[in-house]
């Protein structure tokens, strides 16, 4: 798998993808802090209006706890977007620049190439929310936040990497919604519903067990007065972040290729 | 594959190609079939047929890309399925349209297929020079022009000199130098590295410049294989007689045990007229009906291929 993940990580290099990711990820850590800015001064809240009452609806407080748990709440909803669009373009690309062909036939397997592709997508994942979590402390720190702890910051730091790695792991059927679409469309329109049916499932209180609404749950972005989710949505989770990549390995080694 | 099966093939025992009633059907369309082939060692094989024949679609099946419906194909001793991968270090393929990714440069983009293909790093560098991409090395894949496309598809067809080539289209997009060039290569190829070349394409000067047998497909059927060098047997000829009095010399003709054409111009398909026009002339003359033109005419290829797709046809 070795060769196949450095041709994965030439094609990531060489493409507008970690530029345009880490911009949008750059925007959410920095509205964020926007946010703990306004709410830090009520006062200084309303003199800006609308922006002032959006930034209330969150019910974030302005401390460290409430930054980091709205960072959370960012890669919750952000990183299904952002990943998935990471996934849909890995794999998509191939098929809309009709490159595929051309990773059949070869000594390096199919699976390998899946594989690269998947370990490219979990690794720049993880990138992104450690650069969430660095870019969150800076701005945190020239904000002056109350309440900053080790604990408090170890446990917000770890809140993040889990809810990165379990918005990871759901997208991996966007992959082969890509492969088996032959292209972007399809799973773009998967990404969306997806992305949609996680808000308003969450919304009504069943958030639980839809595997796409779990790490949404995790960072708390229903309010506080939602349960955490259980076992058996994180069990969700895993079965859906295996059974897409597993489904994704199949169809790229047993589907007919005709593009 | 295994090391006995190489030396069998070097050794010419095993077919470089062969497909035994290879089928494949997408519901009620039959996009292949039971097509039985084999590729000799060596053979430049050329696969003849009209857009939508089954060309690609056999092709892919060869490379493991499309499952068959029905029969087997194996390549260079290696039964052909999605999960062996043993004949792939020895074939280099071209698909349809040359493909590249457009934000990588050709070096890079070979690079990619070098390392795919676990290949030491000088190789790219051999197959720019053979490929006269040498000036378009550092050019994003996007900028290039088709014909430049085309040579980068086939330097990564080439870049392991492979035994067997499978090449769809070969020659599509390129100007006529190019077309000239890769012919010559591929000549070469095979002349003196024994590589075999298993191609496509609906060109059929191209292809009986270039190959050495040819089968014809069309409808997903083979309709025809021949011997490149003994394509001109199968070629009709005729010869064609103009006089000033045509009704007469008919007649002459006729009577002199030949058969010609009853409609339009004085045609004579007769063996003897086509191989003796002299004597034809030296009748006509003798009868007073002297020829004015005398024409021992040949089939072109075209004309031959339709031919041969019309009887596949009825």
């Amino acid at each position: 798998m070795r060769e196949a993940l450095w041709a994965e990580l030439l094609k990531v290099r060489r493409s507008r993808l970690p530029a345009l990711t880490a911009a949008a990820f750059t925007l959410a850590t920095g509205v964020c802090g926007l946010f703990m800015f306004i709410l830090a001064d009520p006062g200084r809240a309303r003199t800006l209006g609308m922006l002032g009452d959006k930034a209330q609806l969150t019910g974030a407080s302005a401390d460290w706890p409430g930054y980091l748990a709205l960072l959370a709440q960012a890669v919750a909803v952000g990183g299904l977007l952002i990943y998935g669009m990471t996934a849909v373009w890995l794999f998509g690309r191939e098929f809309s620049d009709r490159t595929a062909k051309d990773l059949l036939a070869l000594p390096t397997s199919r699976t390998a190439v899946v594989a690269a592709k998947f370990t490219a997508l979990a690794g720049w994942s993880l990138l992104l929310a450690l650069q969430v979590i660095a870019l969150g402390l800076l701005i945190g720190a020239l904000l002056g936040l109350p309440g900053a702890s080790v604990p408090v910051l170890a446990a917000g730091a770890g809140r993040i990497l889990l809810v990165a790695a379990l918005t990871c792991a759901l997208t991996t059927p966007f992959a082969l919604a890509a492969s088996a679409g032959r292209g972007y469309l399809a799973a773009v329109g998967t990404l969306f519903a997806a992305l949609f049916a996680a808000q308003v499932i969450a919304a009504l209180g069943y958030g639980a067990s839809f595997p796409w609404s779990v790490p949404g749950l995790l960072a708390s972005i229903a309010g506080p007065g939602q349960d955490a989710p259980g076992p058996v949505g994180y069990l969700l989770v895993a079965v859906v972040g295996g059974a897409g990549t597993l489904a994704t390995a199949i169809w790229w080694q047993r589907a007919d290729h005709t593009r | 594959m295994s090391t006995d099966v190489r030396d069998a093939h070097r050794g010419g025992a095993v077919s470089a190609v062969r497909t035994t009633t290879l089928t494949k059907r997408y519901g009620d369309v039959v996009a292949v079939d039971d097509v039985t082939l084999s590729v000799e060692p060596g053979q430049i094989y050329a696969l003849l047929g009209l857009n939508g024949a089954g060309k690609t679609t056999l092709i892919r099946m060869l490379l493991g890309m499309i499952a068959p419906t029905g029969g087997a194909a194996a390549v260079l001793g290696a039964h052909v399925s999605g999960g062996d991968r043993s004949a792939w270090p020895r074939v280099g393929y071209l698909v349809e349209a040359p493909a590249a990714y457009p934000e990588l440069t050709v070096r890079e983009n070979l690079k990619i297929v070098a390392r795919l293909r676990r290949l030491p790093s000088g190789t790219v560098d051999d197959v720019v020079d053979r490929l006269a991409l040498r000036p378009y090395t550092d050019r994003r894949a996007r900028a290039l022009s088709m014909g430049n496309l085309q040579r980068l598809a086939l330097a990564k067809a080439l870049i392991h000199t492979p035994d067997l080539l499978i090449l769809d289209e070969p020659v599509n997009g390129l100007d006529p130098a190019g077309v000239v060039e890769i012919r010559t290569l591929l000549a070469e190829l095979a002349r003196e590295h024994g590589v075999t070349v298993f191609l496509s394409s609906h060109l059929l000067a191209e292809v009986a410049r270039l190959a050495t047998r040819i089968g014809i497909i069309h409808r997903g059927r083979l309709l025809q294989e021949l011997d490149a060098a003994g394509l001109e047997a199968h070629l009709r000829r005729w010869l064609t007689v103009s006089t000033r009095d045509d009704a007469a010399a008919r007649a002459v003709l006729a009577a002199a045990g030949f058969t010609p054409q009853r409609e339009g111009p004085i045609t004579l398909t007769d063996t003897r007229a086509i191989e003796r026009p002299d004597e034809v002339a030296a009748l006509l003359v003798e009868a007073g009906c002297p020829p004015v033109r005398l024409l021992v005419e040949e089939e072109d290829l075209e004309t031959y291929f339709l031919r041969v797709v019309g009887a596949g046809d009825a």
